[in-house]
């Protein structure tokens, strides 16, 4: 925790990354990803197809949302289930009736967990491939789930040499002549871009895709939206189809992750098999991720001693636990606000080729 | 838990080079695997990488282990980083980046863990028991060795043989172990053991005060060896004892029943333990079993004080 008596409007300037690299790596080795819960932001709670009638329950940080739709097809989001005759708790996350302030965009129910009066559409994370009203096919949506910390499960996701190892069967293995990582950030998001030249072909994409090659040019883009705890994964092959997923890691508790995905496989030919085996990977792969994040969590709940070691490929993860615990430490402190823009086009950002 | 004790962790054919096994001393999670020597190697169950469990990795046709996770490659012997296969370069690691290593100690079928590995090995001990298994039992580690005193029938059966509550010396110090004698009967039918004169059998157990590592010697009443057994329980994760067990049955037993201890298994260690009988049974041998400990560590530090 920073001291409080720092000034805060000296700190709005200071990048927690580039600052001080002592600090820095004393950020990165006291990561401590269960103590982190960020408010004052949207979280992907469901699939807008999975939101009816009768209410669905989601939690984040066992917060209970209860979700449903109004006779005229709007969207609820209230702490109590609406039979519930003895409801009258309420937390500081709801309006008077016990509503949290919800919208729906790219095909999901954003539920807000914060200040109600702060909730503001501009915080909903930019998803450039997918469609902003929704509509995908449920072919190309599910949900997988994860016992293991969020935090842990994106970070996971933004070290792709995992890939190489646990995923090998499904998108290929280390065997590569080079590979570049490249790492962006501002105070909200944070981007990884990975450059693979001369990459085993994804043995999903021989098998089902099409691709005779043995070698692939790869270039992937892991982007997290910290507070929402959403990523954007896009993968660019050639030869090969461009992988466009959206992966979000709901915290329901501080232990347990949801993962409603939307894996939109629209620019691949309608006769490609690829196109529709594609987004049913997402169970093997989450199971092999799970065989490691699973055992992986319980021993980051306690403080400890032993630093862990990192290799150069590390450092978007390293970067990713440093944003995540300013974020948290500049909440604790009472600043709320966002300082950066996580509703503008990011296309640019992560190279997203429009069909 | 002792830093300096040696625990039976597996029987040398649990430890393979094709797939590495987990195994624990109380909370401590242990990964053990041969090289390409066979050599038994142990390193933490925890990549210093991510944490993940080495276990879930591979061994790779140069004897060392592979992380499953982001691919990490370690040595066995000394537990340090010897590759990072995505960097794609030759390079030399800081000795920073090991991971930790245990002593390892393989003899007579058992593959045993020191904690501190630059503790001295201890002696071989012997030849290797044929017969072996492995059994887990939800019962800690002290109150499993109590339960082997008190009323050994609750933890293991011995083919034909019924264990009686009357004991032919009760526990006592012997060369630094905890040693008892119990008398035993055939499992035909017989007269009552309240009113039995003379024993066809009984059972020495011979305990390690600390490992509670037990040799149980049965013989018949004209002193000839029935069955050996070398029963090694180590307290395991979430207190749970894995007890790893070898024996032998004696190629020469006299009379019909002796005899039949050869067809089938001659010795069972149970996974399940009914646990009203224990709760039930009366501790009895068991209670003098911490004072011997006291005196036999005492008379173990008045000795290294003279040497
Ligand atoms: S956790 Fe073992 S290599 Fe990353
Ligand atoms: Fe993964």
């Amino acid at each position: 925790m920073l001291e409080t008596t720092e000034n805060p409007a000296t700190l709005a300037n200071d990048d927690p990354i580039t600052s001080d690299p002592r600090q820095f790596s004393a950020k990165v080795n006291a990561w401590m990803p269960h103590e982190i819960m960020l408010t004052d932001a949207w979280f992907p709670l469901a699939h807008s197809f999975a939101v009816d009638k009768k209410p669905v329950r989601r939690a984040v940080y066992s917060q209970p949302f209860y979700l449903w739709r109004s006779p005229d097809g709007e969207v609820l989001a209230a702490e109590n289930h609406p039979n519930d005759p003895l409801a009258d708790t309420k937390s500081e996350y709801t309006d008077e009736s016990g509503h949290y302030p919800v919208l729906e965009k790219y095909g999901y129910v954003w539920g807000w967990l914060g200040k109600p009066e702060n909730a503001a559409s501009e915080h909903v994370p930019s998803i450039p491939y997918l469609p902003e009203d929704g509509g995908l096919p449920l072919h190309m949506l599910g949900t997988v789930r994860f016992d293991c910390c969020a935090p842990l499960s994106l970070e996971n996701l933004i070290d792709l040499t995992h890939a190489d190892f646990i995923h090998a069967d499904v998108v290929g293995d280390e065997k590569m002549d080079s590979e570049k990582v490249e790492v962006f950030h501002d105070s909200e998001t944070i981007t990884m871009v990975r450059t693979c030249v001369n990459k085993s072909v994804a043995p999903i994409m021989k098998m089902f895709g099409g691709v005779r090659d043995d070698v692939q040019q790869v270039r992937q883009v892991i982007r997290i939206y910290l507070r929402s705890h959403a990523a954007i994964a896009y993968g660019r092959f050639s030869p090969g189809d461009n992988v466009q997923l959206f992966h979000p890691c709901v915290p329901e508790t501080r232990d347990r992750t949801r993962l409603d995905y939307a894996m939109n496989t629209s620019n691949v030919k309608k006769s490609n098999l690829f196109r529709y085996m594609m987004p049913k990977a997402s169970y093997k792969v989450s199971r092999q991720d799970s065989s490691m994040t699973s055992p992986q969590s319980p021993r980051y709940m306690r403080p400890e001693k032993r630093k862990d070691l990192h290799s150069p490929l590390d450092e978007a993860g390293q970067k990713y636990r440093v944003l995540m615990t300013e974020l948290a430490e500049r909440q604790a402190r009472g600043d709320f606000a966002y300082r950066d823009d996580v509703s503008a086009d990011c296309s640019d950002i992560i190279g997203y080729e429009k069909a | 838990m002792t830093e300096t004790v040696w625990w039976a962790v597996a029987r040398s054919e649990e430890v393979s080079a094709e797939k590495p096994l987990s195994v624990d001393i109380g909370d401590q999670p242990i990964v053990l695997w041969r090289d390409t020597d066979g050599a038994v190697r142990a390193l933490e169950d925890r990549c210093p990488h991510r944490r993940a469990p080495l276990s879930l990795g591979c061994i790779l046709g140069n004897g060392a282990i592979q992380c499953g996770y982001h691919g990490w490659t370690y040595d066995g012997a000394s537990g340090r980083l010897i590759d990072i296969p995505n960097l794609k370069s030759e390079r030399k690691f800081p000795p920073v980046y090991k991971a930790r290593s245990f002593g390892v100690h393989e003899s007579a079928g058992f593959v045993r863990i020191c904690l501190d590995a630059k503790a001295p090995l201890p002696a071989d001990d012997g030849y290797t028991l044929p017969l072996s298994g492995t059994s887990t039992v939800a019962l800690e580690h002290g109150q499993y060795i109590a339960a082997l005193f008190d009323d050994p029938s609750l933890l293991i059966s011995i083919k034909g043989v019924r264990f009686s509550p009357y004991l032919l010396s009760e526990l006592c110090e012997q060369e630094g172990q905890l040693v008892m004698e119990r008398s035993c009967q055939w499992a035909s039918p017989h007269w009552p053991a309240p009113f039995t004169s003379d024993f066809p059998i009984s059972l020495r157990i011979a305990t390690d005060p600390v490992t509670g590592e037990s040799d149980l010697t049965l013989r018949d009443d004209e002193f000839n060896l029935l069955l050996h057994a070398t029963l090694a329980p180590v307290p395991g994760a979430r207190r749970v004892t894995q007890v790893r067990w070898r024996a032998i049955l004696s190629p020469e037993r006299h009379g019909l029943a002796a005899k039949a201890m050869g067809v089938g298994t001659p010795l069972r260690v149970h996974d399940h333990i009914d646990g009203a009988a224990l709760r039930v049974l009366k501790p009895s041998a068991s209670i003098h079993a911490d004072d011997l400990r006291e005196k036999i560590a005492a008379s173990v530090e008045q000795q290294d004080k003279v040497a």
